[in-house]
């Protein structure tokens, strides 16, 4: 656990401009095996301090890689410089942010870390067990890995506390040809929240799920290009999710709101049918933990969720204390930060698009010709809100039933035009967590959604 | 000021202590001075102090790595204790190694100095050219950063390496605004060692504001044709990279699935097309003095007059293939112009397409693509007659090497890669 550093330095944090101060430990630890050949095996282990302060509407910062109480008065004094240096050469002449709430978030439970052996175990038997089951692969790729963020923060006019947040993930990847000779590939990411000895205690809990993925590619085998055009489509809750992040996400971060982004104008306007709700969700959804709960960003604000589609329309962004003031919201808690040398940035936490009421199967079977698609490994979008996602698992659906399956292919549209689009949304959440969101510093984040009804781009051949 | 080759030497002593045959380690110190601006305005100015200490053992030729960033006796003692554990932890494989040599004399590169003054001034200069110059551009995110890094290799084969380097990077993300209309967003940017240059004058930073400003009407492409699509140098290099990554790549040589696996000495592209990867180009900024195995980095051909010459390997894929290593482990990416001018190559194309920017997830191993044509323009009868939005393009990677139409004699050099523009043909454009 990192030390307690910051108690001491409450007296050096300056009276007349937001600072904070943050000590941070991020872990990380990764076994590779590629086709049986363990081509990596590793971990890392980062921590420091950093400091900011606000000073006139621009922002100091500095940090450095140690934990200690010399270190901290070091970046503070260092980024008190560097916004006063700002303030003398910007002269932006802003007053200081709007009070928020204060007192401090203890720390819940420290976590277990792991020895290297255990990722390395499980990664073989997983692996053996792909091989002796299905030996006619063109290859395979088995990863465990995990990583955590422990911070301590310190403000002068917000919360403090202390957090940790770890996860961890099985990737399996399963690569053949089809029958035309081309490579084909399926993968699927297995974890949520929580340290590895949490998340995987029997290897044999993901036998099931390997067959289903193994018989997935078995199909794709058989895959056709998708017919290229638009199209009616049954998006899955991972790719509803992945359009959730993506397409509306980013658009409302209101740092890139104030960068020119499509949900400037659209604020209180229909963006959605009247079927579509969603929300960026703190630590809380649908009466459960998300899979990445946030109680405390890292300017000290109290996390809570921040609704930004409701009956299909725009209601709100996220927010740092700076672009609440500016737009004059509430802060929701969503300024994050990757390591302890990064400033905190406006991040999504869990963006998921509430369930419906219809039932997948009644989804399918009201398709006369369109598609149904399931797995993602990409998705892009543009501050306009137009998208594109790589789809790697999908089918044809012909008359209502699914058809044969299609190869890699790309679908896109324009959020705020596709999202009028839903007609049916389904009853169950799917919740993703394993991937990074890019965006200056990496993230974690969640993402979630139930199926959807739409029409949307298909890209073919 | 951190000793770095004695921490080196202390991080080897104490990974052969707990039993490594083989070791290496790097000691890096780097210092970081940023200044951000976010929705046009100023918002941020950063210092950093980081170190970075990254080892590799190999016991009972098992191999283990560990990265922290400490340098203390203490922290490298545990981490080297780690290290060994998580060797033990593996399983025994002949082909993990590093390279064998000397030590090498220190170099320096760059500008390790900051002058911090003059650099904000060309930061607001760049500011301001652009408010004058293309007044319909909102900068969404500017970061510009000096870094100032000293980085010590050492291996317990006697080689070891001293470089001190320093650059400024400038990123821009932007795109243009008039009235209700907007353009997707563009990324640019450039690395340099000197200041004595406008920053909009460098790269294709004047270009490519220009081309987001023509970019606020697109049209809906509707329909779909096979024609030529244009890639100047900014997207470029992510096609380029893509089939790098899919077909000359440690882990699909590895893994058997890369199309090219037994086409080392063969016609894999057009034969106007020569790609190298050369650090020591004199147009790239810092580039790479050894590669991440221990050797000194060569330069080389990747694809020289269209047959493929190399693939990209680690010193362990080489040794499990038998096949060369790369001799650098750089992206260092310069492609061989052509003769004729971009201008000539647009007039002489019937229908197609200018891809500023390819949207797509990756290719799949077998490198078919498809993804969206961001900031893109329909070329008809040899002129540009409008921005394109919602256009998709696909088609397959290995195959667009083949299909080569024209290189640009004109190149753009942003201190990390040179590249042309090249026109492909054989492109699946479509729209609504």
């Amino acid at each position: 656990m990192l030390p307690d550093i910051l108690t001491k330095c409450r007296q050096y944090l300056p009276t007349d401009a937001h600072t904070e101060v943050r000590v941070q430990k991020n872990r990380s630890c990764r076994v590779t095996l590629l086709s049986g050949n363990l081509t990596a095996n590793a971990k890392s282990e980062t921590s420091g301090v950093s400091a900011r302060v606000y000073k006139g509407g621009v922002y100091g910062f500095s940090s450095m890689a140690e934990c200690s109480e010399d270190a901290a008065r070091a970046v503070l004094k260092a980024a008190d410089e560097n916004a006063h240096f700002m303030d003398r050469r910007v002269g932006r002449g802003k007053g200081a942010l709007p009070t928020i709430q204060d007192g401090y978030l203890p720390l819940k439970s420290d976590i277990s870390d792991p020895e290297q052996k255990l990722y390395a175990d499980f990664a073989r038997e997983i692996d053996a067990y792909i091989v002796e089951k299905y030996p006619n692969l063109a290859s395979r790729a088995v990863i465990a890995t995990a990583d955590s963020l422990e911070k301590m923060l310190l403000t002068n006019d917000g919360m403090s506390g202390h957090t940790i947040l770890p996860r961890s993930y099985m990737y399996v990847f399963l690569n053949s040809e089809t029958t035309a000779g081309t490579p084909i590939e399926m993968f699927e990411a297995f974890g949520t929240s929580g340290t590895f000895d949490q998340n995987f205690t029997d290897p044999a809990a993901l036998y099931g799920k390997i067959d289903a993925l193994y018989e997935r590619l078995m199909k794709k085998r058989e895959g056709v290009y998708a017919d290229a055009g638009k199209k009616t489509c049954i998006l899955s809750g991972g790719l509803a999710g992945m359009l959730a992040h993506e397409a509306v996400g980013h658009t409302v971060e209101a740092d890139l709101v104030l960068g020119g982004s499509v949900a400037g104008p659209n604020l209180g306007k229909v963006v959605a049918s009247e079927k579509v709700n969603l929300t960026d969700f703190a630590h809380t959804a649908f009466g459960e933990e998300v899979p990445l709960p946030v109680y405390l960003d890292d300017e000290g604000t109290p996390a809570v969720d921040a609704p930004i589609i409701k009956d299909g329309v725009l209601v709100g962004y996220m927010n740092s204390r700076e672009t609440a003031q500016h737009f004059g919201m509430q802060p929701t808690g969503n300024a994050r930060a990757w390591a302890f040398s990064d400033e905190p940035l406006i991040r999504m936490r869990n963006t998921a698009i509430h369930p419906g009421t219809d039932k997948l199967e009644d989804m399918i079977a009201s398709v006369e010709d369109g598609y149904y698609l399931i797995d993602t490994n990409n998705g892009q979008a543009d501050t306009t809100g137009e998208f594109m996602f790589g789809v790697t698992c999908g089918y044809e659906i012909k008359n209502g039933k699914l058809g044969r399956a299609i190869l890699d292919t790309t679908i896109s549209g324009v959020a705020f035009e596709m999202l009028k689009t839903v007609d049916m949304v389904s009853d169950t959440v799917a919740w993703q967590s394993s991937g990074f969101c890019g965006k200056k510093q990496p993230m974690g984040v969640g993402l979630g959604g139930p199926a959807i009804r739409c029409e949307m781009m298909i890209g073919g051949r | 000021m951190h000793n770095l080759n004695e921490i080196a030497a202390k991080t080897l002593a104490a990974l052969k202590e707990n039993g490594a045959e083989k070791a290496a380690c790097t000691a890096r110190f780097t210092e970081t001075h940023e200044f951000n601006v976010d929705g046009g305005e100023f918002s941020l100015f950063r210092t950093l102090f980081d170190n970075n200490l990254s080892m590799t053992a190999i016991c009972e030729k098992k191999k283990g790595s560990v990265g922290i960033n400490r340098f203390d006796d203490e922290a490298i003692a545990k981490a080297a204790s780690d290290c060994a554990a998580i060797a033990a932890s593996g399983a025994p494989d002949e082909a993990w190694d590093f390279a064998d040599g000397t030590a090498h004399a220190p170099t320096t590169d760059g500008c390790p100095e900051a002058d911090l003054d003059r650099f904000f001034d060309r930061t607001r200069e760049l500011m301001d050219d652009i408010k004058q110059r293309h007044p319909k551009i909102l900068m969404e995110q500017m970061i510009v950063t000096h870094k100032n890094i000293h980085c010590v290799y050492m291996n317990s084969k006697g080689v070891s390496f001293d470089t001190t380097e320093g650059y400024y990077a400038i990123d821009l993300m932007f795109s243009a605004h008039e009235g209700d209309k907007a353009s997707s967003f563009f990324g640019t940017g450039v690395i340099t060692d000197s200041l004595d240059t406008r920053f909009i004058d460098l790269g294709s930073i004047e270009t490519d504001l220009a081309d987001v400003e023509k970019q606020l009407d697109p049209v809906p492409l509707t329909g779909k044709f096979t024609g030529t699509a244009l890639f100047p140098a900014g997207s470029l290099g992510s096609i380029l990279y893509s089939v790098v990554g899919n077909f000359a790549s440690d882990m699909t040589i590895l893994d058997g699935t890369s199309p090219w696996k037994d086409k080392l000495g063969t016609a894999v592209a057009d034969p106007r097309l020569t790609v190298s990867l050369n650090p020591s180009d004199s147009r790239v900024v810092c580039g790479d003095r050894y590669t991440a195995d221990g050797f000194v980095a060569e330069d080389y051909d990747l694809i020289k007059d269209g047959v493929l010459q190399s693939f990209m390997l680690s010193l362990y894929v080489s040794n499990k293939t038998g096949i060369a290593r790369a001799k650098n482990s750089s992206g260092s990416m310069i492609v061989k112009p052509g003769d004729t001018a971009l201008a000539d190559i647009i007039a002489g194309i019937e229908r197609g397409i200018i891809v500023g920017r390819f949207s797509g997830g990756d290719p799949g191993t077998g490198g078919d693509f498809s993804g969206v044509a961001k900031n893109s323009f329909l070329i008809e009868n040899g002129k540009i007659t409008c921005a394109l939005s919602e256009t998709m393009i696909s088609g397959n990677i290995g195959d667009l090497l083949k299909n080569i139409r024209a290189i640009s004699k004109e190149t753009v050099a942003d201190g990390s890669t040179v590249l042309p523009a090249i026109a492909f043909d054989g492109v699946t454009v479509s729209g609504q």
